[in-house]
């Protein structure tokens, strides 16, 4: 298995037939900074700035006409690899009248025109083993444009880690850029990527930023809750000058000998322990200079014994200078991380205005549910955060932080723990049969510990919040007019944190995640209760919190009721609010007027075909003014733009059947023509 | 070793690429509304007099434990052993796998196993196997076994249809 890769780019240049449309971006800036902007009607950043807002001021789709909806055009993703994806993830960028995404097994990049969905460009390279090897495939989440007012770029980071700069109008790698268009992100990281280049594990499915001319780009690595080892590769962020590709700076995640932080591992651990990257959006304040990364997990989600003390900057915010990668503050969300909490979505940059105090906050939704504001210049917490005491788990080689730090505002906006008042009550015979299955686990509020699973006790910890609760890589959306954030929450989707020994041959861990072998298979039917949620509704929420107050103003239940709840015989008769859905996929838009989200499942009612719902809520409200049946869930976030005096909304569709798929949506044509 | 990637550009008139990817696209805006509804999904709605659904003890618990083996050897690194799914994996178990597979059938489920899993080397997984971990996933979801095997090929599992309790 050693053959040589030998990727082929094919790059197909469309005739230069379409009509020129100038963009708002490519202005000339001189030395100014002029940061990437919605205002124009493009959206020109994975989350349409760099600030993490995924916002736009468009507003000639509103709550009267959202329900009017058309597909505008679609562009079914199948072609663009050795087989279709049902996972696409993408969020389009759109300037200058083109949309430019990822899509396919290979994550080739596109360029389509906006109004029509016609293929102008495609660029994709066959990685060959190393794309096969790689810890984050498919598709990914996006890709950065950047622009000096002349020239315009697109970059992206492929499956096998290499960062690609294309020139935006032909798809064209561009030649003065790293080695022929491309730098090999597995080199030039101050360690060396083990075992080689080709297997090495390590890569990023994320949407590169880029600010004042730097391409800031994370790493992720394998599904970490039963690694194969406690040694791993380190997840360093790094800086890359946007024209030549050099690297500008490298931040260590884990500090190196000698640096701040690296006695927050105790008995040496910061030598061997790795992951803590960033795979998940990194911000850029553009105006400050300054960038903004969600840290995650060291190695090993549910067990930290191989890596004692806090260890730093895992599950951190960390402040970096854009320009020096000079570390500015840091603030540890979770001491000694054992949940895979990580640092899920991309902070959200708000300016607010807290008792009459101007404030340049930055907000991080979490899968824990719970929202961490700070000031974002000095790092202090807008509302206190309380060291909080939490329970000592019991898991032999163990090292427990005694306390963790939790906001006193805003109060959480999502489970993130379970206790009985949690589990199904539709009828008393539903809530027992919920009872006696919590009962095989351990429960308790957020922070309780992972557990040993035992063949004659409990099979672990139950929870909600990790891995896949609260707020995921979707992230949030927040209105810098109203200083409203709305955040989607997965809101009872359990996770076990049970603990195994694993044979010598499986890991060298002494303990990964797992389940105690139980006597005669009696541990069938998971966590559901005939079918239905183990836990009552809210299955999942929308919340709009106001940043200037640090209160949650509304919550409303967010998707369709799942077919199981409505057609269930134990059920028939009841009358049952809408109970939301369970589902971390869900990413937020909002516009001057509304929000606009999409159902994480699909579901088949009387009235209509089998599908997903988009919906709109009116953001001052949380009222559903309306929606749209897709065919299958909203698998990336949406995005709205205007070309011709035509606003437009985009989603990626894809899951379970369905394979990946571009929507886009306009108004129909009052007519007239 | 990696050798550099050698990139070949080529200019093209658009048809060739252009086409397979607008295959599916339709080339006006449609003039209904719910405008976007499934095309090519399976039809949920209808059902046969014949058919079968996962409350049917459709698989036996020897399978589910074989698949269970199966499971937990190949596919629980990003799954989870609990079925839960993990940031980048989907969860095989509650009401967000049902969801998406309510109306379907198993045909359909073990079609897509067989065309996207493992990642790494997708379709090298033989269908007994899948058919097996597949019955331990009906087993974890609260699906009753019973004395028969869930049969392996694509036309039987057409009969058997995932559905809400009845």
């Amino acid at each position: 298995m050693s053959i040589v890769n030998r990727s082929t780019v094919l790059v197909a240049l469309a005739l230069a037939s379409a009509p020129v449309v100038l963009s708002a971006q490519a202005k000339p800036a001189a030395n100014a900074v002029v940061p990437l902007t919605t205002a124009a009607g493009e959206w020109p950043s994975y989350t349409g700035d760099t600030r993490g807002s995924r916002y736009s001021p468009l507003d000639q789709i509103n709550k009267q006409n959202f329900g009017t909806l058309e597909v505008a055009w679609r562009f079914k993703t199948d072609a663009l690899g050795p087989r279709p994806e049902f996972k696409l993830e993408g969020t389009p960028l759109m300037v200058g009248g083109k949309l430019y995404t990822t899509a396919g097994t290979r994550r080739a990049v596109i360029a389509l025109d906006a109004v029509t969905g016609e293929l102008l460009w495609v660029h994709g390279e066959n990685e060959g083993e190393r794309g096969a090897a790689a810890p984050r495939q498919l598709s990914g989440r996006g890709l950065a444009y950047w622009s000096d007012g002349k020239e315009e770029r697109i970059l992206y980071v492929t499956p096998g880690y290499r960062l690609i700069a294309l020139d935006a109008k032909t798809g064209a790698p561009v030649p003065s850029f790293g080695d022929h268009g491309m730098v090999d992100l597995k080199t030039d990281i101050d360690q060396t990527i083990l075992p080689d280049l080709i297997t090495g594990e390590i890569g990023f499915q994320g949407a590169p930023v880029v600010g004042r001319n730097v391409i800031v780009i994370g790493a992720a690595f394998k599904e970490g809750t039963a690694p194969r080892s406690k040694t791993n590769n380190k997840g360093y962020v790094r800086g890359f000058d946007v024209r030549t590709g050099k690297r500008l700076w490298t931040f260590h995640t884990i500090p190196k000998k000698g640096e701040e932080g690296y006695d927050t591992w105790l008995n040496g651990s910061a030598e061997y322990t790795g992951n803590t990257g960033v795979w998940t959006q990194v911000t850029i304040d553009e105006e400050l200079g300054l960038v903004y990364l969600p840290v995650e997990e060291p190695t090993g989600d549910y067990y930290g014994g191989h890596r004692p003390g806090n260890n730093l900057y895992g599950e951190s915010v960390v402040c970096l200078d854009l320009q020096t990668g000079k570390k500015k503050w840091h603030y540890q969300i979770v001491h000694h991380p054992i949940w895979d909490f990580d640092l899920s979505a991309a902070p959200i940059l708000a300016d607010i205005t807290v008792e009459g105090k101007a404030i340049k906050a930055v907000a991080l939704p979490t899968k824990q549910g719970i929202l961490y504001t700070f000031d974002r210049v000095t790092g202090k917490p807008v509302w206190p955060i309380v060291e909080t005491p939490v329970e000592k788990g019991d898991v032999p080689g163990e090292w427990y932080s005694p306390t963790q730090p939790i906001p006193t505002k805003p109060k959480a906006y999502a489970r993130n723990g379970v206790s009985l008042d949690d589990l199904i009550d539709f009828t008393p015979e539903l809530k027992a049969a919920g009872v006696a299955v919590a009962s095989k686990y351990k429960l308790g509020p957020v922070f309780t510990p992972p557990s040993v699973s035992k063949a004659d006790g409990t099979i672990g910890t139950l929870t909600l919040g990790p891995t896949n609760g609260g707020t995921n890589w979707p992230g949030g959306a927040f209105d810098p007019e109203t200083h409203m954030l709305y955040l989607a929450a997965s809101n009872s989707a359990p996770s076990v944190l049970g603990l195994v020994q694993p044979s010598k041959d499986r890991s060298d861990m002494d303990w990964i995640a797992g389940f105690a072998p139980s006597a005669g298979g009696g541990r069938g039917g998971g966590l559901s209760v005939q079918g239905l949620s183990l836990f009552k509704p809210p299955y999942g929420t929308l919340s709009a919190i106001d940043l200037d107050k640090g209160d949650i103003t509304w919550q409303v239940p967010h998707g369709e009721t799942p077919d199981a709840v409505r057609n269930h015989e134990a059920l028939k008769g009841m009358t049952i609010p809408r109970t939301g859905q369970s589902g971390f996929i869900v990413g937020t838009l909002v516009t001057k007027t509304l929000v606009i989200a999409g159902d994480p499942q699909v579901t088949t009612l009387p009235t209509r075909a089998r599908g997903a719902m988009l919906r709109a809520y009116d953001k001052a409200t949380g009222a559903q003014v309306g929606e749209v049946l897709l065919p299958a869930p909203t698998s990336g976030s949406p995005m709205t733009y205007a070309v011709g005096g035509k606003q437009y909304i985009v989603v990626a569709v894809s899951g379970g059947p369905y394979s990946g798929e571009y929507i886009a949506l306009r108004l129909p044509s009052a007519g007239g023509r | 070793m990696l050798h550099r990637a050698t990139i070949v550009s080529m200019l093209v008139l658009g048809p060739a690429l252009g086409m397979a990817a607008r295959r599916h696209a339709s080339p006006r805006p449609t003039t209904t509304r719910a405008n976007a509804a499934p095309q090519h999904a399976p039809a949920a709605t209808t059902r046969h007099a014949a058919e079968r659904t996962v409350w049917d003890s459709v698989y036996s618990a020897e399978q589910a434990t074989r698949g269970q083996a199966s499971y937990n050897q190949t596919c629980a690194r990003c799954h989870q052993a609990s079925l839960g799914g993990a940031d980048d994996s989907p969860a095989l178990t509650g009401s967000g796998f049902l969801g998406n597979w309510n109306g379907l059938t198993l045909a359909d489920l073990q079609e897509r196993v067989k065309t996207t899993m493992p990642n790494d080397d997708p379709g090298s997984y033989g269908r007994q196997l899948i058919t097996d971990v597949m019955a331990y996933v009906l087993k974890m979801n609260g699906f009753p076994a019973g004395a028969k095997e869930l049969p392996a090929e694509p036309d039987a599992l057409k009969a058997i249809r995932i559905a809400p309790k009845p």
